[in-house]
């Protein structure tokens, strides 16, 4: 079979949303309860989807984002990522983490805090571009090609302006894996 | 001046071309910060003796207040109050030492300025960039008051108030002030201002980033607001003791120097003041109550103020060194700050190394043991633990180090080798191992300049540039 995305995709009704002004507390919840697509899919999907008071999607979340909203951003580690710009090795910069780490407590109280627990999702989502979005008539091979080439893990399948679903960089390889099979 | 205005609107343009990527605009910066009827107030001038090379050629630029030595090339640019120094250039045949290899040097090297826009900048030494050993480039390139291009070729870039580029090959970079980077080569580079870093892939890694808020109080400078802070003020404040060193054309010294000594006829001295045996006292350095043992030197923007140097000592470009003492072979790096108070001396001892853009500033007294590596922002006996460490023990480092804003990584032995090797080479490039005979250096060389002036068009459209200037032995 010829499979073109909209054969792939997941409906975008399939998929958790949540409007911006949402706190890191709400998108935790959201994202921690996905709906899950099993109809069509063996694969559990893993972000939310953001939209904007127009029901536009203008951004996702996914579990790295959340994780990397949870970094403390203190003065001594902002010294320290800075390291790597300037040609310091990772493992020195790991080891001045730990130690930081180990000698503020303070690190570890990130996780409860309000601060934290009230961000709002815009400010750690991954915000759209447009390389994030792809036509539901696109071929796999072209749509294993750019989530190979753009490094994505999902994209946005598009009907002219409005997004319907979401291609998954798992479906793809099952349907690659599947095309690959009836050939041999 | 509409050829100077032209000017001035190409040099921001091409540099804000290469800084598009950083999304930094220079313009904010520069505008109104020399006033371009200040770039006619000025003479240019330069150095002959039997001891340089003389090659210049000026064209289509504004020199005004600059100092020229030995050779080079100014080209569509606007230089002020700038020091180019070509007495350390490499010559034809010279061999020159890269990682193992000696690449010979086919013709004399010449510092060639295009498209820059320099702002009471100090040039100095040679390229050590072995793809580019006969030319030291400084082109589509703004520095702003008291920075040093130092063996550094540059391509594109903007060096804020009192940063320093050392040893490093840098293109499309920003340096912010009071920044100071000796990394062999970097590109497309926001450098923050306040940081401190010294680099040599595979074998040392040094970074010290001074706090923001403080550091303001020394050196603030942002878009639209003139360089300020009580770094801006020091100077300033000693502004007209150099105006009548430029305004008299023959100058009596009534400071005894001994004949292997050099104390320029630009350096302002007060009174009293000792210079002994190979002591080198270069341009725009500023001398008060100053003793400086055999060998000393203070280079140029260099202020010694009620302080004794024993010997041997390197006072680095811009450094400032008020009310200390210091012991023999203490060197202070690039454009450091460091003030005693009358009730509060500062002593460093001997075979020290201040690190380039130190701040020591004190209100009680304050001594640095013999051998030590000192950095950052000290105000107290405190700080100094946190900022110092012995120079024995920083060498036995194999690994890493991090001590509040200072991180280290790589072999300690190799990062205070390079600093002495270096500290050798600068005494003896300045004459402080003369011995009567040999090993002479700037100091002994030094005595022999005399100094011509070059002057722009007065008025019209070329109001302010200089003529087409070739000047050869």
């Amino acid at each position: 079979m010829n499979y073109i995305v909209k054969d792939l995709m997941v409906p975008i009704s399939d998929y958790a949303t949540i409007s911006e002004g949402s706190t890191f507390l709400e998108a935790l919840l959201a994202l921690e309860t996905p709906e899950v697509d099993l109809k069509n899919s063996i694969h559990p999907h893993w972000i939310v989807l953001v939209l904007n008071s127009d029901e536009k999607v203008v951004g996702k979340l996914s579990q790295i984002n959340m994780l990397r909203a949870l970094e403390p951003r203190t003065e001594d580690v902002k010294n320290i990522d800075k390291l790597g710009k300037f040609g310091f090795g990772s493992n020195f910069i790991t080891q001045l983490r730990e130690e930081l780490r180990l000698d503020d407590t303070s690190i570890e109280n990130v996780y409860t805090s309000s601060t934290t627990l009230q961000m709002k999702v815009e400010d750690f989502m991954k915000k759209l571009a447009d390389n994030d979005f792809i036509d539901e008539n696109t071929s796999l091979a072209t749509a294993a090609h750019q989530m190979s080439v753009r490094k994505r893990l999902s994209m946005l399948v598009t009907r002219d302006d409005e997004v319907v679903g979401v291609l998954r960089l798992s479906d793809v390889f099952t349907a690659v894996i599947n095309a690959m099979k009836s050939k041999t | 001046m509409k050829e100077i205005q032209k000017l001035y609107d190409r040099i921001i343009q091409r540099a804000n071309i290469n800084l598009r990527e950083l999304e930094f605009d220079v313009n904010p910066y520069v505008q109104n910060v020399i006033p371009f009827e200040q770039m006619i107030k000025f003479y240019a001038f330069f150095g002959i003796s039997p001891h340089h090379r003389l090659n210049f050629q000026f064209k289509n630029s504004n020199l005004a207040g600059s100092y020229f030595l030995g050779q080079c090339r100014i080209t569509n640019s606007l230089l002020y109050k700038s020091d180019i120094r070509g007495d350390e250039l490499k010559r034809a045949g010279d061999l020159f030492e890269y990682q193992g290899f000696e690449i010979p040097v086919s013709r004399d090297e010449e510092i060639e300025i295009t498209d820059s826009l320099l702002i009471k900048t100090l040039v100095h030494n040679f390229s050590h960039d072995p793809e580019t050993l006969e030319e030291f480039f400084i082109k589509d390139t703004i520095s702003m008051n008291y920075a040093n291009i130092h063996g550094a070729p540059s391509d594109g870039c903007f060096l804020g108030s009192f940063a320093t580029v050392d040893l490093t090959t840098m293109r499309d970079s920003v340096i912010g002030n009071f920044a100071y980077v000796q990394a062999g080569e970097i590109s497309h580079l926001d450098i923050a201002p306040g940081t401190v870093w010294v680099r040599v892939p595979g074998e040392f890694n040094f970074i010290y980033t001074h706090p923001q808020e403080e550091l303001n109080h020394y050196i603030y400078f942002k878009a639209g607001i003139a360089p300020q802070g009580q770094l801006i003020d020091f100077v300033e404040d000693r502004k007209e003791a150099f105006q009548r060193v430029f305004d008299v054309v023959n100058i009596e010294q009534s400071i005894p120097v001994p004949s292997s000594a050099s104390l320029d006829r630009y350096a302002v001295s007060k009174s009293p003041i000792h210079i002994g045996e190979n002591v080198l006292v270069s341009q725009r350095a500023f001398l008060q109550n100053a003793w400086l043992g055999k060998g000393a030197n203070a280079q140029e923007n260099c202020y010694i103020i009620n302080s004794r140097l024993e010997g041997c000592n390197v006072t680095a470009h811009g450094a400032k060194i008020i009310e200390a003492d210091m012991g023999t072979n203490v060197f202070v790096g690039f454009n450091s700050f460091l003030k005693g108070g009358p009730d509060s001396r500062l002593t460093i001892g001997k075979d020290s190394i201040v690190m380039p853009h130190t701040i020591i500033d004190i209100k009680e007294p304050l001594e640095i043991p013999a051998g030590s590596l000192v950095w950052g922002m000290i105000k107290s006996a405190k700080d100094l633990k946190n900022h110092s460490i012995s120079i024995e023990k920083f060498s036995k480092i194999n690994g890493g180090l991090s001590m509040g804003n200072m991180f280290f990584e790589g072999d300690g032995a190799s990062f205070i080798a390079g600093f002495q090797d270096r500290i050798h080479h600068i005494l003896e490039a300045n004459g402080a191992f003369f011995n009567g005979s040999d090993k002479k250096g700037h100091a002994q060389k030094n005595q022999y300049i005399s100094f011509n002036t070059l002057q722009p068009y007065p008025e019209g459209p070329r109001k302010g540039l200089y003529p087409t200037i070739v000047i050869k032995p």
